[in-house]
């Protein structure tokens, strides 16, 4: 019995301090750059800021670059994950739910976006573009940003439709529901946490890309994660972290309101092609 | 002419793919070939070889680059997967409220911006950084070079990739049924013999997706190795830039990222393989 109570408690401990390993590795580089967002005077050897601050909050916002890049950004990333969505959705059910020639062919060339280098890929596509004169243009940033989103978007939903049974459409359609019926208020509503999860991946995905942005929307361009490489390079290290924090709350933001859809299942279905 | 169904059905299946496909042709399958076409391109020259190839392998800048690059994303890719099982394997079959919390919190990463992730790393491993300034308070006062070095790198790879392949390998582990580990443990299975006989065999797939997926994120990355990598060696992701803006030598830049697109193409294969097989 003692033996028993010995090693529950040693058990705790290890558990414990897992815990604080895990906080400590993955969240405190984030919480590091949450306090230095809020710190006035913060210098070495200190282990928390001498004073606090806000005036860098200040500064950042009363740039005007910094707040078109965060209006650009939205603008940017609410376009990509509509035409995503348009574009992508019907080929996810296409695949989950209709079998015709070459349909895995087509299904797993979508790897394709993954599996070439992003950089060397850009580099390629603004070879392209300046083909069709679409450097410096609002439709090719779209479809640069389209490179990272396809695959999550064609994936991700077509597990969803996948693990909808067909059963339960057969016996609506049993009923008497024609296919269309049936697709918006069976099919539809049980895909929906997937289609949900895939375009909030879309979203980031089009918030935070900067490379071929920088390659494809140069000058006008300007987007959030762009002004941040300039940010870091130039400005004391508050600043970074000021800038961090902005572009950081919408993830945060989608990732709360959008919690119930968020679940390891519905995400990894996506990378499981059958 | 009368069609049957199953002619329409395959019709309609290709309409609804086309339109994804066409993109995905003009932004990633053109530039694809467009690249392997530039690679065989020789730099100094003019005419069709594999002349930028041999210079990849045989220039010692290069050399190192490449198995500096293949030392990194092995190494990254080994240290996630072990990692990462032991986290699903404990957020499986463990309880109490550390497994809901890691439950709950190791989401996050995969969602933060890879620019913001990268700089909190730097500002929390740095020289002076958080971390150096937290061990003092306890007395620690040696602090090893972590960001511009090898260690830093791995050390990203992993912030990026574990919650990744924990979030696939528990959502395969959910399929493990109780009752197996249950009775095998009752058979006075240890711990060891529980993993390779019934946890791995049972999620062997899913380990393939996420060897395929962190094996290609940390090959071609860019954005981490930029800013916390080390001058030399680098690699090839940031090599194959500077390459580019600062010699512009195309040609071998192209073949760079034809080479990581040759390595990841193994990767790709087996992991097609795989997702192949049915069961």
């Amino acid at each position: 019995m003692k033996w028993y109570v010995q090693a529950l408690g040693k058990r705790k401990v290890v558990e414990f301090l897992l815990l604080i390993v895990f906080v400590v590795f993955f969240l405190g580089p984030l919480l590091n750059l949450l306090i230095l967002a809020v710190s006035g005077k913060w210098q070495y050897p200190a282990a928390l800021p001498q004073s606090w601050s806000l005036q860098w909050w200040q500064f950042v916002l009363s740039q005007d670059d910094v707040l078109q890049s965060i209006s650009l950004s939205f603008l940017i990333a609410t376009v990509v994950t509509v035409c995503s969505i348009i574009v992508c959705v019907p080929a996810a059910y296409a695949f989950a739910r209709i079998s015709f020639p070459l349909s895995k062919w087509f299904l797993f060339s979508f790897l394709l976006t993954h599996a070439f280098p992003k950089m060397g890929l850009y580099v390629s596509i603004a070879v392209l573009f300046y083909k069709f004169g679409l450097m410096n243009t609002f439709v090719g940033i779209v479809l640069i940003h389209m490179v990272n989103t396809l695959m999550y978007m064609t994936w991700i939903p077509a597990s969803a439709f996948r693990s909808v049974h067909q059963a339960q459409e057969e016996s609506a359609r049993d009923v008497g529901a024609g296919p269309l019926r049936v697709f918006w208020k069976i099919t539809f509503p049980m895909a929906f946490p997937g289609i949900m999860v895939a375009s909030i991946f879309t979203f980031l995905a089009s918030l935070d890309e900067a490379q071929g942005t920088l390659l494809v929307g140069i000058p006008d361009f300007k987007t959030m994660p762009i002004i941040m490489y300039s940010i870091i390079a130039d400005y004391p290290n508050t600043t970074g972290a000021v800038f961090s924090v902005i572009l950081t709350l919408p993830t945060v933001i989608l990732l709360v309101a959008a919690r119930k859809f968020v679940s390891a299942d519905v995400l990894s279905g996506g990378f499981q092609v059958k | 002419m009368m069609m049957n169904a199953s002619v329409k059905k395959g019709i309609l299946g290709l309409a609804l793919v086309i339109p994804s496909f066409l993109i995905l042709f003009f932004v990633v399958i053109v530039p694809i070939v467009y690249a392997i076409r530039e690679s065989l391109i020789d730099e100094n020259g003019s005419g069709f070889g594999l002349a930028n190839y041999i210079r990849l392998f045989t220039e010692p800048t290069m050399r190192k680059n490449i198995i500096y690059t293949l030392n990194v994303t092995i190494v990254s890719t080994l240290l996630s997967l072990v990692i990462s099982y032991s986290l699903a394997v404990y957020l499986r079959f463990g309880h109490g409220w550390v497994v809901k919390w890691i439950n709950r919190l190791y989401f996050i990463p995969m969602f933060v911006p890879g620019v913001i992730a990268t700089y909190g790393l730097i500002t929390m491993y740095g020289n002076h950084g958080w971390l150096s300034r937290l061990l003092l308070l306890i007395g620690i006062d040696t602090f090893p070079k972590i960001i511009y070095d090898y260690n830093g790198l791995v050390l990203a790879n992993l912030w990026f990739n574990i919650p990744f392949a924990t979030m696939l390998l528990s959502s395969a582990l959910a399929a493990v049924p109780n009752s197996v580990i249950e009775s095998a443990r009752d058979a006075g299975a240890n711990i060891g013999q529980l993993f390779f006989r019934f946890v791995l065999p049972l999620s062997y797939k899913t380990m393939w997706v996420a060897i395929t997926f962190i094996f290609m994120g940390v090959i071609g990355s860019f954005t981490a190795p930029f800013l916390i990598g080390a001058n030399s060696p680098q690699v090839l992701g940031v090599a194959m830039q500077q390459v580019f803006s600062n010699y512009q030598e195309t040609h071998t830049a192209s073949a760079m990222a034809v080479l990581m697109f040759l390595l990841c193409s193994v990767m790709g294969y087996f992991y097609i393989r795989t997702m192949g097989k049915e069961g």
